[in-house]
C-alpha cells in the first residue's frame, strides 16, 4: 500500500467551488503541503478529483486547515454527476499547524471523488494536500 | 483577482429602515437575486460589491431578519455560520440605538467566540430635526464593538453604498489576514 499524490496518477481537479488565481485547486493534488487551495467564503465548499480510469482506493489522507466536517462521495461514471455517499468525518480544530485526517474508502472503485466541506471553523478553509492509498 | 462571498446579517429593531435600505441596495441594478422565504420570514439578497482600485469583489448574501420577535427566532437558526453584521438603528429613536447592545449580544451568542466584524448604520439622517442620537455617541459605541459607523438616509438614497463598501473591505482584509496566517502554518 502506497500513498500517492493524485497528480502522479494522472488525476485532475475538475470542479472547485472557489477560486483565487494565486491558490488554485491544482495545489490540492500536487503532493505538497506548502501549496494550498483556499475557499473564498460560505459553505458548503467542494472540489472533485477525476482519475484517468476506475481506481480502487483504500483510503485518502487530507491535510487542511479550519475544516469542521468533510463528506466524500464517488462515482464510476465519465461524468461528474450522480454521486454516491462514501464516508463523512468531523475534523478536530487545530491552531498553528495543519489538520491531517485519513478516511477509509474500503477499496471503493472510483473515477470521480467528490470532497464536500459542509462546515468550517472560520470564514475560510484551506486544503493543502490530498493523497490516496491504492 | 478574487471573488469572495460573505454572509451578512441585517439586524435591528422593527421600523428602523432595514427593508428600505435593502430596497436602495436593489435600486442601482447590481442586485441580482432576491428571495423571500415564507416559512422563515427571512429575505435573502445577493449583492455584488466591487472593491475600488483592485480587481477583487465581494458577493454579500444579506439576510434580512425582520425586527419582529417571532421572526427573529426563525432567523437565529441561521446565525451559526461565520458572518458579517449590518446592525441598523433609527437616528430619531434613542430606544432603537439602546437596543443595539442587545442585538450585538444576541448575534455574539450564536457565533461561538468568533469576532463579528461589520457595520453600525444610523438610518433616517434626513429627519435632522427629530434626531435623538448624536453622531459622536454612535461612533464611540460602534468603535467599542469593532464596527465601522455610517449614517444613511434610505429615503433620500444618501450614503447607502458606504456601509456595503465598508463590509466588503472588511471581508477582503479578513481574507488577506487568514491567507497570511495559513502561509505560516506547519504541516500536521
Ligand atoms: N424619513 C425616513 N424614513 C425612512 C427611512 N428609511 C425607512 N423609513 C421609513 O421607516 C418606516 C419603516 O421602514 P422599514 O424599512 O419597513 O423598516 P424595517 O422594519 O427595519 O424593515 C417606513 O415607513 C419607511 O418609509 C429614511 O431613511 N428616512
Ligand atoms: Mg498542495
Amino acid at each position: 500500500m502506497t500513498d500517492s499524490s493524485p497528480s502522479s496518477l494522472g488525476a485532475k481537479v475538475v470542479v472547485a467551488s472557489s477560486s483565487d488565481e494565486s491558490h488554485p485547486p491544482e495545489n490540492i493534488i500536487d503532493g505538497n503541503t506548502q501549496t494550498f487551495w483556499m475557499s473564498t467564503g460560505l459553505f458548503p465548499q467542494e472540489f472533485i478529483i477525476r482519475f484517468p480510469e476506475p481506481t480502487s482506493i483504500s483510503a485518502v489522507t487530507v491535510d487542511s486547515h479550519n475544516v469542521k466536517q468533510l463528506r466524500i462521495e464517488k462515482n464510476t461514471s465519465q461524468n461528474a454527476s450522480q454521486f454516491e455517499f462514501v464516508t463523512e468525518k468531523d475534523f478536530e480544530h487545530t491552531e498553528g499547524h495543519l489538520q491531517s485526517n485519513t478516511l477509509s474508502l474500503d477499496g471503493s472503485s472510483a473515477i470521480h471523488l467528490r470532497f464536500i466541506i459542509t462546515t468550517g471553523y472560520d470564514y475560510f478553509v484551506s486544503v493543502h494536500r490530498v493523497t490516496v492509498q491504492i | 483577482m478574487v471573488k469572495l462571498r460573505a454572509r451578512c446579517l441585517l439586524v435591528g429593531d422593527a421600523a428602523v429602515g432595514k427593508s428600505a435600505l435593502s430596497h436602495v441596495f436593489h435600486s442601482d441594478g447590481t442586485l441580482f437575486q432576491k428571495n423571500y422565504s415564507m416559512t422563515t420570514g427571512v429575505e435573502l439578497l445577493v449583492k455584488c460589491v466591487n472593491i475600488p482600485e483592485t480587481s477583487d469583489s465581494v458577493e454579500l448574501y444579506i439576510t434580512d431578519s425582520a425586527g419582529k420577535e417571532t421572526l427573529v427566532e426563525a432567523c437565529e437558526k441561521m446565525w451559526g455560520e461565520p458572518s458579517l453584521l449590518c446592525l441598523v438603528f433609527d437616528l430619531t429613536s434613542e430606544q432603537s440605538f439602546a437596543n443595539c447592545s442587545r442585538w450585538m449580544e444576541r448575534v455574539r451568542g450564536h457565533v461561538q467566540g468568533l469576532q463579528v466584524p461589520g457595520v453600525l448604520v444610523g438610518n433616517k439622517s434626513d429627519l435632522s430635526a427629530r434626531r435623538e442620537v448624536q453622531t459622536a455617541v454612535a461612533q464611540d459605541w460602534a468603535q467599542s464593538q469593532g464596527l465601522d459607523y455610517h449614517e444613511t438616509s434610505a429615503r433620500e438614497m444618501e450614503n447607502c453604498d458606504a456601509p456595503l463598501l465598508s463590509l466588503a473591505r472588511t471581508f477582503q482584509s479578513l481574507y488577506q489576514e487568514r491567507l497570511e496566517n495559513i502561509q505560516n502554518l506547519s504541516p500536521g
